[in-house]
């Protein structure tokens, strides 16, 4: 065996002891879920409930992710300007506070005395307890994921297309439209889907801001907490496969990006 | 470390895992109880043998002792792990707080080795784990408990809290049943401030004959109706299995009494029903409730026998319960599985004894005066000492 081997040899078992412990607990947790526990899951009403509100707020969380965070983008892969390291910071700190932490930070800000939830309360739009609240924290942890894959894919656009479009009398807003758009869209994509799954599976932030309606996570918390391990794992594999869907997806666009 | 340390952390990684970032309630730091306590620990200094025996601890061996208590005992607990460990310092304390069914529950439901369960209620104990049989050894969960300390239902909220003005014992649930308010209450099938809450309702229409205010205050706030049906004798309240609150409900609903604090403080609720033990260590602001609707008079007892509350469960364990109103009273017990029972008696006769009464009292927890127990001859003989059997004058 020459020495390039052996070190393959090593590399793979220390890299199989990893895979095996990142699929081992998904998959006993999937194969040990009966088939019969799995459909009375999927016809359950609190659950079906749960995944609706689990989804549609996290679909409002990239809707608003999208309208503020793709301009941030934008801006941060193309121009340069004062504080940008910043505002870099800024836009990753999610990724680093505990969520329960940024719940609590959220609260101070969305809550009834809070800045912004006396300033919603007018519009009937308030966020303990609501899907508002929930989307909110959903937002609050996601946003680096869309902000930061927009970023790479702007960054990626030769910006000489952007010149010659504007060179042949586009307007700023045209050749952002039909030009930089189209190229970073993949990129933009991906970084929606993730943000959009991170927002599926957040538990720590949106529990302090919303406990009810009950978001997938906290019906899997409630039920492990309040009915016993058998009741949450259903749930539970409902949600891996869940993620398991979004990341197929993800994995398909970001290969047809990389073939383009 | 204990032999079932693996078991621990495969639970914990596995519970990591299901559930992300949450965990049960966070205990403060020992230090982080109330700070009347101090005089308390500082007038019983450790002896010479204690410090010694600390320096070889620190070195050396200490033995786990997993306590599963009700979220209204996390001040006096926390002071409490702080006392008995400077007298036991080859002992590690470990707290855990949740809701009252789900302290017991974490015992039967999830298998978790404890050697201390303290609920707020300690008729859950003989509902719960006596008739329950752990599936390895054969035998029930727990066949003994004691009756040890008492508490009181009250309402807590702040000056800025709506109409806190015009708020008195009389009038607090038609103040509370206001659209606008937002009142929070425990979730009654994980803790039992929340039953002990819809009681105190029930109660109160009783004693002031003013039968909507139930319904003034619960109507249209679930997604699934919480149902009051009046007999003569008996008023039963139903709580159906899954229990969520409507979008735009004022109900707010969180698994434990104690999580509720934390919104009262933020602004986000008006009201919440709490013990008065935990009101006053949080200085929040109190409504005591009259003696026939706080749960805490012995000469109410027969009173609140004529409401009980039934937690509607089909699908996910066997037991049905119903909670019979009656005086609060905190149980505790040592699971038959316990690893470490010899410590964990050690604990519950510190609990019991000077330091301990003295520690509860500087955190405004009554305790009774001797505690009773149910299942006296398999107590532990120095717990015997310190109690008597239940139904005994």
């Amino acid at each position: 065996m020459n020495r390039r081997s052996v070190l393959d040899v090593f590399f793979g078992l220390a890299s199989g002891a990893l895979l095996l412990f990142l699929v081992a607990p998904l998959a006993i947790t999937i194969f040990s879920t009966t088939p019969t526990s799995f459909w009375d899951t999927l016809r359950d009403p609190e659950v079906l409930r749960s995944i609706r509100v689990t989804f549609l707020a996290a679909l409002a969380a990239v809707v608003f992710g999208v309208l503020t965070g793709v301009p941030l983008a934008y801006l941060t892969a193309r121009r340069s300007f004062a504080g940008k390291r910043l505002v870099h910071a800024f836009v990753n700190l999610p990724l680093v506070i505990p969520h329960t932490a940024a719940g609590v930070a959220l609260l101070m800000v969305f809550g009834r005395r809070g800045v912004f939830g006396q300033l919603f309360a007018p519009l009937g739009i308030t966020f303990t307890d609501t899907v508002a609240g929930i989307a909110v924290a959903m937002a609050f942890v996601g946003l680096p994921f869309l902000v930061n894959a927009g970023r790479e894919a702007f960054a990626q656009v030769d910006s000489e297309y952007e010149l010659a479009a504007l060179a042949d009398g586009a307007s700023p807003w045209q050749a952002f439209w039909h030009v930089t758009l189209p190229q970073a869209w993949p990129g933009v994509l991906t970084g929606m889907l993730m943000m959009w799954a991170r927002g599926v599976s957040e538990f720590g932030a949106v529990v302090i801001l919303a406990y009810h309606p009950k978001v997938v996570p906290v019906l899997v918390y409630e039920r492990f907490e309040g009915f016993g391990l058998a009741a949450a794992q259903p749930v539970a594999v409902l949600l891996i496969l869940g993620a398991l869907l979004v990341f197929l997806l993800v994995n398909t666009i970001g290969r047809r990006q990389g073939s383009r | 470390m204990s032999k079932h340390w693996p078991t621990r952390l495969v639970l914990t990684m596995i519970a990591a895992l299901l559930i992300g970032c949450g965990g049960p309630i966070q205990a403060p730091e020992p230090t982080a109880g109330p700070l009347t306590i101090t005089p308390v620990l500082s007038t019983e200094p450790p002896t010479a043998t204690v410090s010694s025996a600390a320096t070889l601890a620190s070195t050396s061996f200490r033995v786990p002792l997993v306590v599963f208590a009700a979220g209204s005992l996390i001040a006096p607990f926390a002071a409490l792990e702080a006392a008995f460990e400077a007298q036991y310092p080859q002992i590690d304390l470990r707290p855990e707080y949740h809701g009252s069914i789900q302290v017991i529950r974490h015992a039967t439901e999830l298998h978790e080795p404890i050697d201390v369960v303290a609920t707020a209620d300690a008729s859950l104990i003989p509902m719960l784990m006596t008739g329950v049989n752990d599936p390895e050894t054969g035998r029930p969960y727990a066949d003994w408990y004691l009756r040890f300390a008492s508490n009181r239902l009250a309402l807590a909220y702040n000056k800025d809290s709506k109409y806190a003005a015009e708020l008195t014992a009389d009038n607090w649930p038609e103040v509370l049943a206001r659209p606008d308010v937002k009142v929070g209450i425990a979730d009654p099938r994980f803790d039992a401030a929340g039953y002990r809450a819809f009681m105190a309702v029930v109660l109160a229409q009783e004693r002031t004959r003013q039968y909507t205010y139930f319904a003034d205050m619960f109507k249209d706030q679930f997604v699934q109706p919480v149902t009051l049906f009046l007999e003569d004798d008996l008023a039963t309240v139903t709580v159906p299995e899954v229990l969520e609150t409507r979008s735009g409900a004022h109900v707010v609903l969180r698994g434990a009494s104690i999580q509720l604090i934390a919104l009262l403080e933020s602004g986000d609720l008006d009201y919440a029903f709490e013990y008065e033990s935990v009101i006053r260590q949080h200085g929040l602001e109190m409504l005591h409730l009259p003696d026939e609707e706080n749960l805490g008079s012995a000469e109410h007892e027969a009173d609140y026998g004529s409401v009980q509350v039934d937690l509607d469960f089909r699908r996910f364990t066997t037991v049905k319960p119903k909670f019979r109103g009656e005086r609060i009273g905190y149980g505790i017990t040592i699971p038959s599985n316990a690893p470490h029972p010899v410590e964990a008696s050690q604990f519950i006769a510190f609990l019991l004894g000077p330091q301990g009464r003295a520690i509860m009292e500087a955190n405004y927890h009554p305790m009774f005066e001797t505690p009773l127990a149910d299942g006296y001859e398999r107590l532990p003989a120095e717990l015997q000492a310190l109690s008597r059997p239940a139904g005994t004058p």
